[in-house]
Protein backbone atom coordinates (compact mmCIF):
# COMPACT_ATOMS: atom_id res chain seq x y z
CA UNK A 1 0.00 0.00 0.00
CA UNK A 2 2.45 2.41 0.85
CA UNK A 3 4.59 1.53 -2.33
CA UNK A 4 1.71 2.81 -4.41
CA UNK A 5 1.46 5.88 -2.48
CA UNK A 6 5.32 6.61 -3.10
CA UNK A 7 5.14 5.56 -6.53
CA UNK A 8 2.14 7.94 -7.37
CA UNK A 9 4.09 10.49 -5.24
CA UNK A 10 6.77 10.05 -7.60
CA UNK A 11 4.36 10.57 -10.60
CA UNK A 12 2.66 13.99 -8.91
CA UNK A 13 5.61 15.61 -9.54
CA UNK A 14 5.60 14.82 -13.25
CA UNK A 15 1.94 15.38 -13.74
CA UNK A 16 1.37 16.00 -17.47
CA UNK A 17 -1.45 17.72 -19.13
CA UNK A 18 -2.06 15.73 -22.45
CA UNK A 19 -4.60 16.19 -24.91
CA UNK A 20 -5.67 13.71 -27.21
CA UNK A 21 -7.27 14.03 -30.49
CA UNK A 22 -8.61 11.47 -32.19
CA UNK A 23 -12.17 10.48 -33.69
CA UNK A 24 -12.64 6.60 -32.73
CA UNK A 25 -14.21 6.58 -29.19
CA UNK A 26 -12.44 3.67 -28.13
CA UNK A 27 -9.25 4.17 -28.43
CA UNK A 28 -9.67 8.18 -26.80
CA UNK A 29 -10.75 6.28 -23.88
CA UNK A 30 -8.36 3.69 -23.48
CA UNK A 31 -5.61 6.19 -23.91
CA UNK A 32 -6.97 8.65 -21.04
CA UNK A 33 -8.17 6.11 -18.83
CA UNK A 34 -4.27 4.33 -19.06
CA UNK A 35 -3.32 8.11 -18.11
CA UNK A 36 -5.43 8.46 -15.41
CA UNK A 37 -4.53 5.66 -14.45
CA UNK A 38 -0.44 6.71 -14.41
CA UNK A 39 -2.13 9.99 -12.70
CA UNK A 40 -1.53 12.29 -15.66
CA UNK A 41 -3.97 14.87 -16.30
CA UNK A 42 -5.81 14.17 -20.25
CA UNK A 43 -8.10 15.66 -22.16
CA UNK A 44 -9.71 14.08 -24.68
CA UNK A 45 -11.58 15.84 -27.76
CA UNK A 46 -13.27 13.60 -30.95
CA UNK A 47 -13.34 15.84 -33.78
CA UNK A 48 -10.34 18.00 -35.39
CA UNK A 49 -11.88 21.53 -35.16
CA UNK A 50 -12.65 21.70 -31.06
CA UNK A 51 -9.03 19.95 -30.99
CA UNK A 52 -7.70 23.33 -32.54
CA UNK A 53 -9.77 25.31 -30.01
CA UNK A 54 -8.65 23.44 -27.00
CA UNK A 55 -5.18 24.09 -28.20
CA UNK A 56 -5.25 27.81 -28.51
CA UNK A 57 -7.26 28.09 -25.76
CA UNK A 58 -5.76 25.82 -23.26
CA UNK A 59 -1.71 25.04 -22.05
CA UNK A 60 -0.83 21.35 -22.79
CA UNK A 61 2.59 19.42 -22.26
CA UNK A 62 1.69 16.80 -25.13
CA UNK A 63 -0.40 16.54 -27.80
CA UNK A 64 -1.79 13.12 -29.20
CA UNK A 65 -3.07 13.43 -32.51
CA UNK A 66 -4.80 10.78 -35.20
CA UNK A 67 -4.70 11.89 -39.18
CA UNK A 68 -7.44 10.71 -40.41
CA UNK A 69 -9.97 12.18 -39.14
CA UNK A 70 -13.53 13.17 -40.65
CA UNK A 71 -13.82 17.00 -41.59
CA UNK A 72 -10.81 18.47 -40.00
CA UNK A 73 -8.11 15.86 -39.92
CA UNK A 74 -4.72 15.47 -38.60
CA UNK A 75 -3.12 17.41 -41.70
CA UNK A 76 -5.45 20.07 -41.34
CA UNK A 77 -4.64 20.73 -37.53
CA UNK A 78 -0.59 20.74 -38.53
CA UNK A 79 -1.21 23.05 -41.47
CA UNK A 80 -3.01 25.67 -39.01
CA UNK A 81 -0.70 25.33 -36.36
CA UNK A 82 2.06 25.37 -38.79
CA UNK A 83 0.87 28.95 -39.97
CA UNK A 84 -0.67 30.39 -36.35
CA UNK A 85 1.12 28.68 -33.58
CA UNK A 86 4.52 26.92 -35.00
CA UNK A 87 6.18 25.54 -31.13
CA UNK A 88 2.95 23.95 -30.20
CA UNK A 89 4.49 21.45 -33.34
CA UNK A 90 7.34 20.53 -30.81
CA UNK A 91 4.28 18.60 -28.27
CA UNK A 92 2.30 16.61 -31.23
CA UNK A 93 3.02 12.90 -31.33
CA UNK A 94 1.50 11.63 -34.03
CA UNK A 95 -0.93 8.33 -33.83
CA UNK A 96 -2.34 6.61 -37.03
CA UNK A 97 -3.06 3.69 -37.99
CA UNK A 98 -2.79 5.22 -42.00
CA UNK A 99 -0.23 4.64 -43.23
CA UNK A 100 2.32 7.36 -43.45
CA UNK A 101 5.33 7.67 -46.36
CA UNK A 102 8.72 8.20 -45.57
CA UNK A 103 8.13 11.53 -47.30
CA UNK A 104 5.54 12.56 -45.17
CA UNK A 105 7.56 11.64 -41.97
CA UNK A 106 10.74 13.75 -43.01
CA UNK A 107 8.20 16.39 -43.16
CA UNK A 108 7.02 16.15 -40.31
CA UNK A 109 10.77 15.90 -38.66
CA UNK A 110 11.12 19.57 -40.59
CA UNK A 111 8.10 20.59 -38.72
CA UNK A 112 9.19 19.49 -35.14
CA UNK A 113 7.31 16.88 -35.00
CA UNK A 114 9.98 13.76 -33.74
CA UNK A 115 7.05 11.22 -33.21
CA UNK A 116 5.18 9.41 -35.51
CA UNK A 117 3.27 6.12 -34.31
CA UNK A 118 1.92 3.31 -36.10
CA UNK A 119 -1.32 2.02 -34.48
CA UNK A 120 -2.40 -0.12 -32.60
CA UNK A 121 0.73 1.04 -30.51
CA UNK A 122 2.36 -0.42 -27.54
CA UNK A 123 0.57 1.81 -24.63
CA UNK A 124 4.08 2.23 -22.75
CA UNK A 125 6.01 2.86 -25.62
CA UNK A 126 3.40 6.01 -26.02
CA UNK A 127 3.51 7.14 -22.38
CA UNK A 128 7.57 7.10 -22.80
CA UNK A 129 6.96 9.35 -25.62
CA UNK A 130 5.01 11.60 -23.80
CA UNK A 131 7.21 11.52 -20.91
CA UNK A 132 10.07 11.73 -23.62
CA UNK A 133 8.36 15.17 -24.79
CA UNK A 134 8.80 16.75 -21.51
CA UNK A 135 11.32 15.67 -19.82
CA UNK B 1 8.02 13.89 -106.20
CA UNK B 2 5.74 13.98 -109.58
CA UNK B 3 2.00 14.09 -109.14
CA UNK B 4 -0.28 11.88 -111.23
CA UNK B 5 -2.10 14.75 -112.67
CA UNK B 6 1.53 16.13 -114.05
CA UNK B 7 2.30 12.22 -115.27
CA UNK B 8 -1.22 12.13 -117.28
CA UNK B 9 -0.85 15.73 -118.51
CA UNK B 10 2.83 15.30 -119.48
CA UNK B 11 1.56 11.57 -121.34
CA UNK B 12 -1.29 12.86 -123.29
CA UNK B 13 0.39 16.05 -124.09
CA UNK B 14 3.75 14.62 -125.65
CA UNK B 15 0.92 12.20 -127.62
CA UNK B 16 -1.90 14.45 -128.74
CA UNK B 17 1.22 17.11 -129.82
CA UNK B 18 3.15 14.23 -131.52
CA UNK B 19 -0.82 13.56 -132.98
CA UNK B 20 -1.26 17.13 -133.71
CA UNK B 21 2.51 17.34 -135.03
CA UNK B 22 2.09 14.83 -137.56
CA UNK B 23 -0.91 16.28 -138.68
CA UNK B 24 0.63 19.80 -139.53
CA UNK B 25 3.49 18.18 -141.29
CA UNK B 26 1.26 15.98 -143.11
CA UNK B 27 -0.61 19.28 -144.18
CA UNK B 28 3.02 21.01 -145.07
CA UNK B 29 4.42 18.33 -147.06
CA UNK B 30 1.40 17.25 -149.01
CA UNK B 31 0.08 17.97 -152.63
CA UNK B 32 -3.45 17.62 -151.86
CA UNK B 33 -4.42 20.41 -149.28
CA UNK B 34 -7.79 19.64 -149.02
CA UNK B 35 -7.02 15.89 -147.51
CA UNK B 36 -4.06 17.20 -146.31
CA UNK B 37 -6.16 20.27 -144.24
CA UNK B 38 -9.22 17.03 -143.24
CA UNK B 39 -5.52 15.26 -141.11
CA UNK B 40 -4.68 18.35 -139.83
CA UNK B 41 -7.98 19.42 -138.00
CA UNK B 42 -9.55 15.98 -137.51
CA UNK B 43 -5.53 15.50 -135.69
CA UNK B 44 -6.70 19.24 -133.79
CA UNK B 45 -9.42 17.36 -132.43
CA UNK B 46 -7.96 14.21 -131.45
CA UNK B 47 -5.58 16.69 -129.59
CA UNK B 48 -8.25 18.91 -128.28
CA UNK B 49 -10.22 15.78 -127.60
CA UNK B 50 -7.19 14.61 -125.45
CA UNK B 51 -6.71 17.27 -123.67
CA UNK B 52 -10.11 17.05 -122.06
CA UNK B 53 -10.21 13.36 -121.98
CA UNK B 54 -6.83 13.76 -119.39
CA UNK B 55 -8.65 17.26 -117.58
CA UNK B 56 -11.53 13.81 -116.74
CA UNK B 57 -9.39 11.16 -116.08
CA UNK B 58 -6.95 12.64 -113.87
CA UNK B 59 -9.42 14.96 -111.88
CA UNK B 60 -11.40 11.07 -111.54
CA UNK B 61 -8.45 9.25 -110.38
CA UNK B 62 -6.88 12.19 -108.22
CA UNK B 63 -9.60 13.61 -105.85
CA UNK B 64 -11.16 10.37 -104.65
CA UNK B 65 -6.92 9.67 -103.75
CA UNK B 66 -6.81 12.82 -102.51
CA UNK B 67 -9.55 12.33 -99.78
CA UNK B 68 -8.72 8.92 -99.11
CA UNK B 69 -5.30 10.60 -98.01
CA UNK B 70 -6.70 13.58 -96.01
CA UNK B 71 -9.13 11.05 -94.36
CA UNK B 72 -6.32 8.48 -93.06
CA UNK B 73 -4.31 11.38 -92.06
CA UNK B 74 -7.50 13.03 -90.29
CA UNK B 75 -7.79 9.19 -88.84
CA UNK B 76 -4.65 8.10 -87.64
CA UNK B 77 -4.19 11.30 -85.79
CA UNK B 78 -7.87 11.23 -84.29
CA UNK B 79 -8.91 7.70 -84.46
CA UNK B 80 -12.20 8.73 -86.19
CA UNK B 81 -13.18 10.72 -89.73
CA UNK B 82 -15.60 12.92 -90.13
CA UNK B 83 -18.12 12.16 -93.02
CA UNK B 84 -18.48 13.97 -96.08
CA UNK B 85 -20.70 12.69 -98.61
CA UNK B 86 -20.22 16.09 -101.02
CA UNK B 87 -16.74 14.33 -101.86
CA UNK B 88 -17.43 11.07 -103.27
CA UNK B 89 -16.83 11.56 -106.86
CA UNK B 90 -14.29 9.76 -109.05
CA UNK B 91 -14.60 6.70 -110.68
CA UNK B 92 -16.68 4.15 -108.60
CA UNK B 93 -13.69 1.76 -107.99
CA UNK B 94 -11.91 4.22 -106.15
CA UNK B 95 -15.54 5.39 -104.75
CA UNK B 96 -15.91 2.19 -103.65
CA UNK B 97 -12.13 1.63 -101.96
CA UNK B 98 -13.48 5.26 -100.11
CA UNK B 99 -16.52 3.45 -99.22
CA UNK B 100 -14.81 0.61 -97.45
CA UNK B 101 -12.36 2.88 -95.93
CA UNK B 102 -14.63 4.15 -94.35
CA UNK B 103 -16.88 1.51 -92.93
CA UNK B 104 -13.41 0.08 -91.77
CA UNK B 105 -12.10 3.28 -89.85
CA UNK B 106 -15.69 3.39 -88.59
CA UNK B 107 -15.20 0.14 -87.11
CA UNK B 108 -11.98 0.69 -86.03
CA UNK B 109 -12.66 3.65 -84.02
CA UNK B 110 -15.35 2.41 -82.70
CA UNK B 111 -13.05 -0.51 -80.95
CA UNK B 112 -10.48 1.55 -80.20
CA UNK B 113 -13.04 3.95 -78.29
CA UNK B 114 -14.44 0.85 -76.33
CA UNK B 115 -10.75 -0.12 -75.48
CA UNK B 116 -10.04 3.71 -74.15
CA UNK B 117 -13.71 3.00 -71.96
CA UNK B 118 -12.46 -0.11 -70.73
CA UNK B 119 -8.97 1.26 -69.74
CA UNK B 120 -10.54 4.36 -67.70
CA UNK B 121 -12.61 1.44 -66.42
CA UNK B 122 -9.51 -0.31 -65.21
CA UNK B 123 -7.54 2.27 -63.94
CA UNK B 124 -10.45 4.05 -62.05
CA UNK B 125 -10.77 0.14 -60.42
CA UNK B 126 -7.45 0.18 -59.51
CA UNK B 127 -7.25 3.42 -58.03
CA UNK B 128 -10.23 1.82 -55.93
CA UNK B 129 -9.04 -0.79 -55.11
CA UNK B 130 -5.90 0.93 -53.70
CA UNK B 131 -8.41 3.22 -51.95
CA UNK B 132 -9.82 0.43 -50.64
CA UNK B 133 -6.85 -1.33 -49.12
CA UNK B 134 -5.92 1.49 -47.43
CA UNK B 135 -9.29 2.21 -46.16
CA UNK B 136 -8.98 -1.73 -45.13
CA UNK B 137 -5.97 -1.56 -43.26
CA UNK B 138 -6.38 1.56 -41.47
CA UNK B 139 -9.75 0.25 -40.12
CA UNK B 140 -8.48 -3.37 -39.33
CA UNK B 141 -5.58 -2.20 -37.27
CA UNK B 142 -7.96 0.72 -35.57
CA UNK B 143 -9.60 -1.39 -32.81
CA UNK B 144 -7.03 -3.32 -32.73
CA UNK B 145 -5.51 -0.68 -30.36
CA UNK B 146 -7.93 -0.20 -27.75
CA UNK B 147 -8.04 -4.45 -27.33
CA UNK B 148 -4.11 -3.94 -27.07
CA UNK B 149 -4.03 -1.11 -25.33
CA UNK B 150 -6.12 -2.91 -22.56
CA UNK B 151 -4.53 -5.95 -22.28
CA UNK B 152 -1.37 -4.27 -21.40
CA UNK B 153 -2.92 -2.30 -18.87
CA UNK B 154 -4.53 -5.41 -17.50
CA UNK B 155 -1.57 -6.90 -17.37
CA UNK B 156 -0.41 -4.24 -14.78
CA UNK B 157 -0.88 -4.68 -11.18
CA UNK B 158 -0.56 -1.63 -9.84
CA UNK B 159 -2.84 0.32 -12.18
CA UNK B 160 -5.84 -2.47 -12.27
CA UNK B 161 -5.21 -4.57 -9.36
CA UNK B 162 -4.01 -8.19 -9.08
CA UNK B 163 -5.69 -10.85 -11.00
CA UNK B 164 -5.39 -14.59 -10.25
CA UNK B 165 -3.67 -16.94 -12.19
CA UNK B 166 -6.76 -18.33 -14.68
CA UNK B 167 -7.79 -14.49 -15.36
CA UNK B 168 -3.57 -14.00 -16.51
CA UNK B 169 -3.98 -16.90 -18.51
CA UNK B 170 -6.69 -15.90 -20.31
CA UNK B 171 -5.73 -12.48 -20.72
CA UNK B 172 -2.56 -14.28 -22.22
CA UNK B 173 -4.25 -15.90 -24.46
CA UNK B 174 -6.34 -13.34 -25.72
CA UNK B 175 -2.79 -11.76 -26.17
CA UNK B 176 -1.46 -14.50 -28.19
CA UNK B 177 -4.64 -14.24 -30.44
CA UNK B 178 -4.85 -10.51 -31.06
CA UNK B 179 -0.82 -10.45 -31.81
CA UNK B 180 -1.51 -13.34 -34.45
CA UNK B 181 -4.33 -11.40 -36.28
CA UNK B 182 -2.36 -8.08 -36.04
CA UNK B 183 0.57 -10.01 -37.81
CA UNK B 184 -1.64 -11.62 -40.28
CA UNK B 185 -3.56 -7.86 -41.11
CA UNK B 186 0.18 -6.61 -41.83
CA UNK B 187 0.97 -9.34 -44.12
CA UNK B 188 -2.06 -8.93 -45.90
CA UNK B 189 -1.24 -5.36 -46.08
CA UNK B 190 2.24 -6.20 -47.09
CA UNK B 191 1.75 -8.78 -49.97
CA UNK B 192 -0.93 -6.22 -51.38
CA UNK B 193 1.47 -4.01 -51.75
CA UNK B 194 3.65 -6.33 -53.52
CA UNK B 195 1.43 -7.15 -55.60
CA UNK B 196 0.19 -3.29 -56.48
CA UNK B 197 4.39 -2.52 -56.83
CA UNK B 198 4.15 -0.02 -53.96
CA UNK B 199 6.24 -1.65 -51.24
CA UNK B 200 8.26 1.14 -49.69
CA UNK B 201 11.76 0.67 -49.66
CA UNK B 202 14.68 2.68 -47.62
CA UNK B 203 17.70 1.53 -49.40
CA UNK B 204 21.66 2.20 -47.58
CA UNK B 205 24.63 0.43 -47.88
CA UNK B 206 24.78 -2.23 -45.67
CA UNK B 207 27.44 -4.90 -44.37
CA UNK B 208 26.00 -8.58 -45.65
CA UNK B 209 27.74 -9.59 -42.19
CA UNK B 210 26.13 -7.56 -39.71
CA UNK B 211 22.81 -8.36 -41.49
CA UNK B 212 22.82 -11.78 -40.29
CA UNK B 213 24.32 -11.03 -37.48
CA UNK B 214 21.19 -9.21 -36.11
CA UNK B 215 19.26 -11.68 -37.29
CA UNK B 216 21.11 -13.89 -35.01
CA UNK B 217 20.84 -12.20 -32.11
CA UNK B 218 16.93 -11.35 -32.51
CA UNK B 219 16.63 -15.29 -32.93
CA UNK B 220 19.61 -16.59 -30.80
CA UNK B 221 17.27 -16.36 -27.32
CA UNK B 222 14.20 -18.02 -29.10
CA UNK B 223 16.12 -20.81 -30.41
CA UNK B 224 18.25 -21.54 -27.17
CA UNK B 225 14.82 -21.86 -25.65
CA UNK B 226 13.15 -24.46 -27.96
CA UNK B 227 16.61 -26.14 -28.12
CA UNK B 228 17.11 -25.63 -31.72
CA UNK B 229 21.11 -24.86 -32.33
CA UNK B 230 21.45 -21.57 -34.42
CA UNK B 231 24.58 -21.44 -36.55
CA UNK B 232 26.05 -18.67 -38.58
CA UNK B 233 27.91 -19.46 -41.68
CA UNK B 234 29.56 -16.28 -43.29
CA UNK B 235 31.68 -16.47 -46.31
CA UNK B 236 31.33 -13.15 -47.22
CA UNK B 237 31.57 -9.70 -45.83
CA UNK B 238 30.58 -7.66 -48.59
CA UNK B 239 28.24 -4.60 -48.86
CA UNK B 240 24.85 -4.79 -50.24
CA UNK B 241 22.57 -1.73 -51.10
CA UNK B 242 19.60 -2.45 -49.70
CA UNK B 243 16.95 -1.68 -46.66
CA UNK B 244 17.80 -2.94 -43.46
CA UNK B 245 13.98 -3.37 -41.79
CA UNK B 246 13.06 -5.38 -45.01
CA UNK B 247 15.50 -7.56 -44.67
CA UNK B 248 15.17 -8.17 -41.06
CA UNK B 249 11.57 -8.81 -41.98
CA UNK B 250 12.43 -11.54 -44.28
CA UNK B 251 15.01 -13.33 -42.06
CA UNK B 252 12.71 -13.15 -39.40
CA UNK B 253 10.37 -15.04 -41.74
CA UNK B 254 12.48 -17.38 -43.04
CA UNK B 255 14.16 -18.11 -39.39
CA UNK B 256 10.26 -18.49 -38.12
CA UNK B 257 9.39 -21.03 -41.26
CA UNK B 258 12.47 -23.28 -40.39
CA UNK B 259 11.64 -23.43 -36.66
CA UNK B 260 8.01 -24.81 -37.13
CA UNK B 261 9.77 -27.19 -39.50
CA UNK B 262 12.77 -28.56 -38.07
CA UNK B 263 12.74 -32.21 -35.93
CA UNK B 264 11.30 -31.86 -32.42
CA UNK B 265 15.26 -32.74 -31.39
CA UNK B 266 18.62 -31.73 -32.73
CA UNK B 267 16.94 -29.18 -34.92
CA UNK B 268 19.79 -27.22 -36.96
CA UNK B 269 19.17 -23.74 -38.17
CA UNK B 270 21.97 -22.29 -40.04
CA UNK B 271 21.86 -18.50 -41.30
CA UNK B 272 24.76 -16.48 -43.53
CA UNK B 273 25.58 -15.80 -46.57
CA UNK B 274 27.78 -17.14 -50.03
CA UNK B 275 29.53 -14.80 -52.39
CA UNK B 276 29.38 -14.43 -56.06
CA UNK B 277 30.31 -11.91 -58.45
CA UNK B 278 27.33 -9.53 -58.31
CA UNK B 279 25.21 -10.62 -55.57
CA UNK B 280 25.59 -11.48 -52.00
CA UNK B 281 23.72 -14.60 -51.37
CA UNK B 282 22.17 -15.07 -48.12
CA UNK B 283 20.31 -18.41 -46.99
CA UNK B 284 18.53 -19.70 -44.39
CA UNK B 285 19.35 -23.50 -44.08
CA UNK B 286 16.96 -25.95 -41.63
CA UNK B 287 17.08 -30.16 -41.08
CA UNK B 288 13.37 -30.52 -41.37
CA UNK B 289 11.14 -32.38 -42.92
CA UNK B 290 11.88 -30.81 -46.43
CA UNK B 291 9.74 -30.13 -49.65
CA UNK B 292 8.78 -32.50 -51.95
CA UNK B 293 10.47 -31.39 -55.72
CA UNK B 294 6.81 -31.22 -57.23
CA UNK B 295 5.37 -28.82 -54.84
CA UNK B 296 8.65 -26.83 -54.62
CA UNK B 297 7.57 -24.54 -57.34
CA UNK B 298 4.44 -23.68 -54.98
CA UNK B 299 6.00 -22.64 -52.14
CA UNK B 300 6.09 -19.15 -53.17
CA UNK B 301 2.69 -18.61 -54.28
CA UNK B 302 0.15 -16.73 -51.46
CA UNK B 303 -1.60 -18.71 -49.50
CA UNK B 304 0.10 -21.79 -50.10
CA UNK B 305 0.75 -24.54 -47.21
CA UNK B 306 3.15 -26.98 -47.80
CA UNK B 307 0.79 -29.89 -45.81
CA UNK B 308 2.86 -32.73 -45.96
CA UNK B 309 1.78 -34.34 -42.43
CA UNK B 310 -1.65 -33.84 -40.81
CA UNK B 311 -0.15 -34.73 -37.39
CA UNK B 312 1.81 -31.31 -37.16
CA UNK B 313 0.15 -28.54 -37.34
CA UNK B 314 1.24 -25.52 -38.96
CA UNK B 315 0.43 -21.69 -37.48
CA UNK B 316 0.45 -18.97 -40.39
CA UNK B 317 -1.34 -17.82 -43.23
CA UNK B 318 0.50 -18.77 -45.84
CA UNK B 319 1.97 -15.36 -46.85
CA UNK B 320 4.95 -15.62 -45.36
CA UNK B 321 7.36 -16.61 -47.89
CA UNK B 322 5.27 -15.04 -50.55
CA UNK B 323 6.35 -11.78 -48.52
CA UNK B 324 9.65 -12.67 -48.49
CA UNK B 325 9.68 -13.36 -52.10
CA UNK B 326 8.00 -10.02 -53.01
CA UNK B 327 10.24 -8.22 -50.59
CA UNK B 328 13.39 -9.30 -52.54
CA UNK B 329 12.17 -9.18 -55.54
CA UNK B 330 11.50 -5.29 -54.69
CA UNK B 331 14.78 -5.09 -53.77
CA UNK B 332 16.44 -6.19 -57.17
CA UNK B 333 17.05 -9.35 -55.86
CA UNK B 334 15.77 -13.05 -56.33
CA UNK B 335 14.76 -16.00 -53.67
CA UNK B 336 15.11 -19.61 -54.55
CA UNK B 337 14.56 -23.01 -52.73
CA UNK B 338 16.74 -26.24 -52.54
CA UNK B 339 15.26 -28.99 -50.36
CA UNK B 340 15.28 -32.90 -49.82
CA UNK B 341 12.61 -35.09 -48.32
CA UNK B 342 13.78 -35.57 -44.47
CA UNK B 343 16.74 -33.77 -44.88
CA UNK B 344 16.30 -30.66 -44.89
CA UNK B 345 15.56 -26.73 -46.94
CA UNK B 346 17.46 -24.14 -47.82
CA UNK B 347 15.65 -20.56 -49.04
CA UNK B 348 18.47 -18.76 -50.49
CA UNK B 349 18.33 -14.73 -51.28
CA UNK B 350 20.22 -12.97 -54.11
CA UNK B 351 21.12 -8.67 -52.91
CA UNK B 352 22.70 -6.97 -55.33
CA UNK B 353 26.15 -5.27 -54.23
CA UNK B 354 26.26 -1.73 -53.15
CA UNK B 355 27.93 -0.43 -56.40
CA UNK B 356 28.83 2.81 -55.02
CA UNK B 357 32.86 2.02 -54.79
CA UNK B 358 33.12 0.68 -58.41
CA UNK B 359 30.80 3.51 -59.77
CA UNK B 360 33.75 6.08 -58.16
CA UNK B 361 36.30 4.11 -59.86
CA UNK B 362 34.64 4.59 -63.07
CA UNK B 363 33.86 7.76 -62.77
CA UNK B 364 37.70 8.43 -62.03
CA UNK B 365 38.51 6.42 -65.26
CA UNK B 366 36.20 8.35 -67.32
CA UNK B 367 37.88 11.29 -66.04
CA UNK B 368 41.06 10.18 -66.95
CA UNK B 369 40.02 9.43 -70.32
CA UNK B 370 38.16 12.81 -71.11
CA UNK B 371 41.36 14.68 -69.87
Amino acid sequence: MSNTVSSSDNQNESRLNVLIIDDNEQITKMISSFLDMSNHECTVVNDGKEGVEQIKTHQYDSIVLDLAMPECDGYEILDILAKEDPSQLSKIIILTASNVPLETVRKFKELGISSCLQKPVDIDQLLSKITDLTG
Amino acid sequence: MIKIKQALFLIFGITSFIIFYIGFLNYITTQDKNVGLVILISSAIVSIGTFFATFYISNNLTKPIELLARRMNEFSKNNFITKNSLDDKGFSELQTLNKNFEDMARQVGGALEKEKLLNLNLQEMDTRKTEFMSMISHELKTPIMPIMGYLQMLKKEELMGKLNEKQLDAINEISISTKKLQKLIQDVLIAQKIDLGKLSVEKDILDAKVLVENAYKAFHPICENKDVKLVMILKTSDMVYSDLDRISQVFSNLISNALSFIPEKNGVIEIGTLDNSDNVTFFVRDNGIGIAKELQKNIFKKFYQVDTSSKRKKDGSGLGLSICEGIVRTLGGKMWVESKINQGTTIFFDLPKAKIPLENLKQKKNSKNTK
